[in-house]
Parts: C-alpha cells; structure tokens; sequence
C-alpha cells in the first residue's frame, strides 16, 4: 500500500473505479503501471487498449503468444528479433506499447540483453518486461527479475500465465 | 449423417493420439483457445507452421551430421528450436525425443545423434501425418457445415 502513495492522483482515480482492483490490487501494488493505468481509459476498456509487443524467433510460438493474449483482449504487434523490437520501440514505430513479452534465447540479440537496453532508457524504461523461456534455469530468473523484468515466463506459455499478468499489469 | 460420422471419426483420431502419447495437454489448450475465441483457422494455422519449421529443422540437421567435422553446439541448438517449437504445439512425443537428442549431443556423440535423428524424423513424419488427416476431416466436417466456416 506504501506504493499507492507514488502514484499520481489521476492513476489512483482510474484504480479505483475498476471493477477487479479492489479484489487483486494488493499482489501488484509495488509495480511501476502508472503509464499503464494513466494511457489506458477506465474498466474492461482498459484491457482491449493495451498493447502488447511480443518478441520471439520461433513461428509457432510467436502464433500460440499473439493468439494467448488476443484471447485476453491485448492488442499484439510480434517481431521475429529483440534487434528489430529495439529499433521499432526507439524509432517509435510500434507508440503506446504497454508491455513487452520476450523469448530469452533468440540468436542476435537474447531476451535479456533487450530487457537491459529497455531498462537503461530513459524512455522505455517504464515499459514492463516480461520473459519467457523454455528451460528453468533459477539463476537465469534471479538474473532478470534483478534486471527489472516483470514476470518471467515457462514455456509452453499457458493462457492461466497471462490472465495472471493481465490481473497484475493494467 | 456424413458429417455426423467425420466427427466420429475425428473424435477417435484425437483421442488416440492423445492415449498415444503423440500431443499432451498444450495440445488441447490451443484446441480450446481456438473454441473459446471463434477463430476456427488457428489450430490448423499453428500445425502447419509447426510442419514447416520441424521439416526444415531436420533438414538442415541432417545436413550438419553429414560434415566430416560436426559441430555439435550448431546441431544442439537446432535440437533446442525443434523441442521448443514442439512443446508449443503439444507435439509431445517429438518433444521427448529431442530431450534424449540433447543428450547426445552433449556427449559429442556421432552415432548417438545419427540414431536420434532417425527417431525424430520417424516421430515427426508419424505426427505431420495424423495431422494432415485431422485438417482434411476438420474441413469436410466445415464443409457439411457452412457456418462453422
């Protein structure tokens, strides 16, 4: 509840008004959605205005990813690589992204490496990163949670994972 | 009655590759998502992109094993695409044999690897089969059926 206390007046106002806030707002009290909350108009609107970037290298599972969250009413952009996702975010081509959903081993650029630059960005920083890998490596979560990510994610990704997230990042 | 029949049909070809071990429940989450959103295209969408990557993937780690020095870390991490893309299907028998693949290449095992290729191509080519079956019923029964479409 000390977290509450942060965020500006008008991001309050939108909490409060949500039907599910009251019920689930304590687990994600401590994370930063203000840009989140503040972009996003009030109740089940504010589900199907979020935007998802959604990174992975594999075909079939950029599919299952995009299918998961437009199931969950997010609005999907995919990329093939955390390059091109990094170019499209600081060029500004893909605006209004409330979170990105990331593979960590990709060739090129990984997962983690994006999560780094995104944090270390003045203007992306507030962006939630979530990952997502098919192996369960503890340190490799330690790692990125330590970096700022969001949530990290075991593959296969289930639809049970992302209403999880999209009770917590809204 | 015909399309009542494919059904049947379809119904006992889903539940034997279930019992066969051939797709687990990832399988059945992508079925239900498909039901839940009204998008009937996009389990045959997935399966079919799934068809494609496996097929190239085994290719080109065919082609590796055939070098006179093989590079074990570059075959390993095809192995690693294939179980991923598997385990995103549900394509759960294909997923396994590439765990044991991993092993071998690991081991920097030549033979091993030969061995396990043959298995998960014979797993694969069993599998793309089923699947094919399951869309040519999916779209008989579709078109018995006009609204489903």
């Amino acid at each position: 509840m000390a977290a509450a206390a942060q965020a500006p007046a008008a991001a309050k106002v939108v909490v409060a008004t949500s039907p599910r806030a009251g019920g689930g707002g304590g687990g994600g009290g401590d994370r930063k959605v203000v840009p989140v909350v503040v972009a996003a108009a009030a109740g089940d609107e504010a589900q199907s205005e979020m935007h998802v970037l959604a990174v992975d290298d594999s075909s079939v599972d950029r599919a299952v990813i995009a299918k998961i969250l437009r199931s969950s009413k997010y609005r999907v952009t995919t990329v093939e690589s955390a390059t091109r996702a990094l170019e499209l975010l600081c060029l500004g081509l893909v605006p209004n992204v409330n979170m990105i959903i990331t593979d960590y081993w990709m060739p090129g650029m990984t997962g983690y490496e994006l999560l780094k630059r995104v944090k270390e960005s003045s203007q992306l920083k507030e962006i939630p990163v979530v990952i997502m890998s098919s192996e369960n490596v503890p340190n490799r979560i330690s790692r990125c949670l330590e970096e700022g990510a969001e949530d990290f994610l075991l593959k296969p990704v289930r639809p049970s994972d992302v209403s999880r997230l999209c009770s917590r990042i809204r | 009655m015909a399309a009542a029949a494919l059904r049947d049909q379809l119904t006992a070809l889903l539940s034997s590759m279930f019992s066969q071990g051939l797709v687990d429940e990832q399988f059945q989450q992508l079925q239900m998502l498909q039901d839940e959103g009204g998008t009937p295209g996009f389990v045959s969408e997935v399966v079919t992109l799934f068809c494609d990557d496996a097929d190239r993937i085994i290719n080109e780690i065919a082609t590796l094993l055939e070098q006179p020095v093989v590079n074990f870390d570059k075959v390993d991490a095809y192995v690693h695409q294939l179980k991923g893309s598997s385990a995103s299907v549900g394509a759960q028998k294909v997923k396994f044999t590439c765990m044991q693949f991993r092993q071998f290449c690991q081991d920097k095992s030549r033979d091993g690897c030969l061995m396990a290729l043959a298995v998960v191509r014979n797993d694969f080519y069993d599998l793309r089969n089923k699947f094919q079956t399951m869309l040519q019923l999916e779209q008989q029964i579709q078109a018995y059926d006009p609204k489903q479409q």
